[in-house]
């Protein structure tokens, strides 16, 4: 093997874990959600605002006000009608997912496309390993209130109101009751697991962007008693 | 210095005896921990996640439990006995879960979310041979996805308890069903074998099971342990007395060699045996088995149903056909009187040929297979009246018998020992037993399980010579009262046993009649050929006459 060959696929590698290693908790900048590099939010040389990060979801705006609490919202909501999980062994009770919810299935039920957003609607649908369809019941249960008489009631989960867990990784982090830190409005949400922004994860593309890290099912043991 | 390392000791023991008295419960640290940092010896090369064998937060199926493996898709050989009332179909819900595992048929690092199998260390794939591969042959299992309701609990006769009752860690399904996880809970080993709780004196079986009479079985209550000889009689279990296996010493729910009744082995006997062979129970009943005349326990196996009729078809014995062992205890019976403990709650037939359940007197267990069974063997002896159906035999309305179902018809029988009178009655095994057994003098079980004397009796019958002290008749009867009457008082009488002339049963009412046939008279007819011309061969017990020939001795007309 000559040097030259060598010391380029030396270069390349250390590149990339440079690469993967910038990904770190705390930014979106390089996260699964920086839509920035995507011809569908104006990367395309020459176009006007090329690049941005935050428009396929967010706007300043003239943003969709219909779901609650809805953070200037952007990109187009699904109107799929979902399955929502049960389980004859669960004590929780799902009746409807939560707001922010519905903004992730806005792109993760695979009803929309990822690039519908400012009122364009476009053609890009989410991968299949990103795709949670429409049938919630495959999926963890979200949009059921996780408070201390479920954890009595079920015997098996964590008192969420005392609790502690410890979310993000590296400098970025932060320690609170499950409740503080995982639950919204003390309900279970898709973000109870996931960040979106990548504030608080574990870090790293692939990651899923989930908050606790997997490694010994460190994620699922926050709040499950096993 | 000393002191101070004694207390050191003292603490680190105290800390020791601490960490063992913390229940591990989480599932991290159990076997189901099939990460690289499981305790146990299938695990992971380098996954490090746990839930992720069973569980999965997206795209799971089933979606309860969020289930992150294939359904192995394999048709079983469900559980099936006689008995039992509820079918076991093929497996549903939970309990196929965890045989997406337990078959042994799917690789364990196949997870739904993965497309790459999970590296398994030292290359296991599926679930190894052991008893956690429970394979897909369920026949030797306790059934399971079965509908646990209140008509099967009346259908087992009140056996079960009602199932609304399960308020504890025993639990049912949301569809009522039993499944796996009614025993077992994945996620806790706290008790070993990851039950629910623990099975010290049954506790988990008793659960569901409320067997009649077992509250106060020998099965359940007795404290004998094994003294160490021969074979260990409880391998699948930590117990050390009877009361702490309980069930388990005869059963067990996973992998039984006898299916139907998930016994432990397959010949029925040898679940007795294990420890009625003196090295648990104190008396060594499995040796009497070996003595020249026995109740044949070894010689079927499966012949034996739990629902055969009463009056046993079929013709075989098992120790379950005369013991209960739910129901069995060391209660002492008396003579003719109550059911010895060791003979409760078994089935019998009354002396009119109904079912008795549970029988009240002895003679009603042996009347299933002594009395209106086919294929019942010759009489010993060759008799005027042939009978081999010992209920007709004993019928107190016959014109003779021995008062087994009821007191015998003579006012007068001057040769009785104490306690004996014409009022008593008798049990089967008064005559037939160990003879070595208490009844014979000896330190023997009790019970007609073998003796070294023909037809299962207790002592020496003659059958071609006088009687000796210790014959079996003399037992009851007086041998100097005996000899001293008329006409045993004539020794050449008593040469050919008390046989040749009485039928020590009984002559059934349709056969005999009272002049001829009082006093146990049924004559063998190779003692005793016809006389006269016409022949003549009876007894008048009336006129005190004979008239037959008695190896070649012609009594034709001869008083008494």
């Amino acid at each position: 093997m000559n040097l030259k060959r060598l010391l380029l696929q030396v270069t390349t590698a250390v590149g990339l874990i440079a690469a993967i290693g910038q990904v770190v908790a705390g930014t979106i900048t390089g996260s699964a959600h920086d839509f920035s590099t995507q011809a569908w939010t104006g990367a395309t040389a020459g176009a006007p605002n090329g690049g941005r990060i935050c428009i396929a979801c967010h706007t300043p705006h003239r943003s969709d006000t219909s779901v609650t609490d809805a953070p200037l919202w952007n990109h187009k909501l699904s109107t799929a009608s979902y399955t929502l999980y049960s389980s004859p062994t669960m004590d929780a009770s799902v009746t409807a997912l939560g707001g922010n919810s519905k903004l992730c299935l806005s792109c993760h039920d695979g009803t929309v496309a990822v690039n519908s957003f400012g009122g364009v609607t476009g053609t890009t649908m989410i991968s299949a390993a990103n795709n949670i369809g429409t049938n919630l019941k495959a999926s963890h249960p979200i949009g059921f209130t996780y408070d201390s008489a479920l954890a009595t009631k079920d015997g098996s989960l964590f008192d969420p109101a005392s609790k502690q867990v410890t979310i993000g990784s590296g400098t970025q982090t932060r320690t609170g009751t499950l409740t503080a830190t995982l639950l919204f409005g003390g309900k279970m949400e898709c973000d109870s697991c996931h960040d979106v922004h990548n504030t608080f994860t574990v870090g790293g593309l692939g990651s899923g962007l989930v908050k606790v890290d997997p490694a010994g099912s460190k994620i699922c043991l926050a709040c499950h008693n096993k | 210095m000393m002191k101070t390392i004694r207390v050191l000791v003292s603490c680190t023991a105290i800390l020791v005896w601490m960490a063992m008295g913390v229940c591990r419960a989480d599932v991290a640290s159990t076997k189901h921990n099939l990460s690289v940092n499981g305790p146990g010896g299938i695990k992971a090369t380098v996954e490090s996640q746990i839930c992720v064998f069973c569980h999965a937060p997206h795209n799971s199926s089933p979606s309860a439990p969020l289930w992150n493996r294939r359904s192995p898709g394999n048709t079983y050989t469900p559980y099936t006995s006689s008995t039992a009332k509820a079918i076991a179909g093929q497996p549903t819900g939970a309990s196929l879960t965890c045989l997406s595992c337990h078959d042994g048929t799917i690789a364990l690092g196949e997870l739904l979310s993965r497309t790459v199998k999970v590296p398994m260390a030292g290359g296991a794939i599926t679930m190894p041979a052991g008893n956690s591969n429970i394979g897909t042959d369920l026949s030797d299992d306790h059934p399971v996805s079965i509908a646990y309701t209140a008509a099967l609990v009346a259908a087992r006769n009140g056996e079960l308890v009602d199932p609304s009752t399960l308020a504890g860690k025993v639990k049912l399904d949301k569809q009522g069903q039993l499944q796996c996880t009614s025993c077992h809970d994945a996620h806790d080993n706290t008790n070993g074998k990851f039950l629910v709780i623990p099975n010290t004196a049954s506790a988990l079986c008793v659960s569901c099971h409320a067997k009649s009479g077992w509250s106060g079985s020998d099965h359940k209550l007795s404290v004998a342990t094994w003294n160490g000889v021969g074979t260990a009689p409880w391998p699948h279990t930590s117990g050390t007395t009877v009361a702490a296996n309980a069930c388990e010493s005869c059963h067990r729910p996973h992998s039984a060699g006898g299916r139907k009744s998930l016994l432990n082995v397959l010949a029925e006997e040898g679940n007795c045996f294990t420890c009625h062979n003196g090295n648990v129970a104190a008396k060594n009943v499995q040796a009497e088995f070996n003595k020249i005349s026995t109740h044949p326990v070894a010689v079927t196996t499966g012949v034996h149903d739990m629902t055969e009729p009463a009056t046993i078809q079929s013709r075989h014995v098992e120790c379950d056909d005369c013991h209960n062992p739910h129901a069995a205890n060391h209660t002492v019976g008396t003579a003719g009187g109550s059911l010895a403990g060791a003979l409760a709650g078994v089935r019998g037939v009354s002396i009119s040929g109904t079912e008795v359940k549970p029988s009240t007197a002895e003679y009603q267990i042996c009347f299933r297979c002594h009395a209106d069974s086919t294929g019942k063997p010759a009489p010993y002896t060759n008799r005027q009246f042939v009978q081999t159906n010992t209920r007709l035999e004993f019928d107190p309305v016959n014109p003779s018998f021995h008062p087994v179902a009821g007191p015998g018809r003579s006012a007068k029988v001057p040769s009785l020992i104490a306690p004996w009178t014409v009022l008593s009655r008798v049990d089967c095994s008064d005559c037939h037993n160990n003879n070595a057994g208490l009844g014979a003098g000896g330190t023997g079980p009790n019970g007609p399980h073998g003796s070294t004397n023909i037809a299962l009796l207790e002592r020496p019958h003659a059958l071609t010579s006088t009687p000796t002290a210790g014959d079996i008749c003399y037992k009851c009867h007086s041998q100097s009262v005996v000899t001293k009457e008329a006409p045993h008082n004539r020794s050449a009488h008593l040469r050919y046993g008390c046989k040749a002339c009485h039928d020590p049963h009984g002559i059934s009412a349709t056969q005999g009649n009272t002049i001829n046939n009082s006093r146990l008279i049924n004559l063998d007819t190779d003692d005793n050929k016809p006389v006269g011309n016409p022949p003549k061969l009876y007894v008048d017990t009336v006129a005190r006459k004979c008239y037959l020939s008695c190896h070649g001795q012609s009594h034709n007309g001869d008083s008494y």
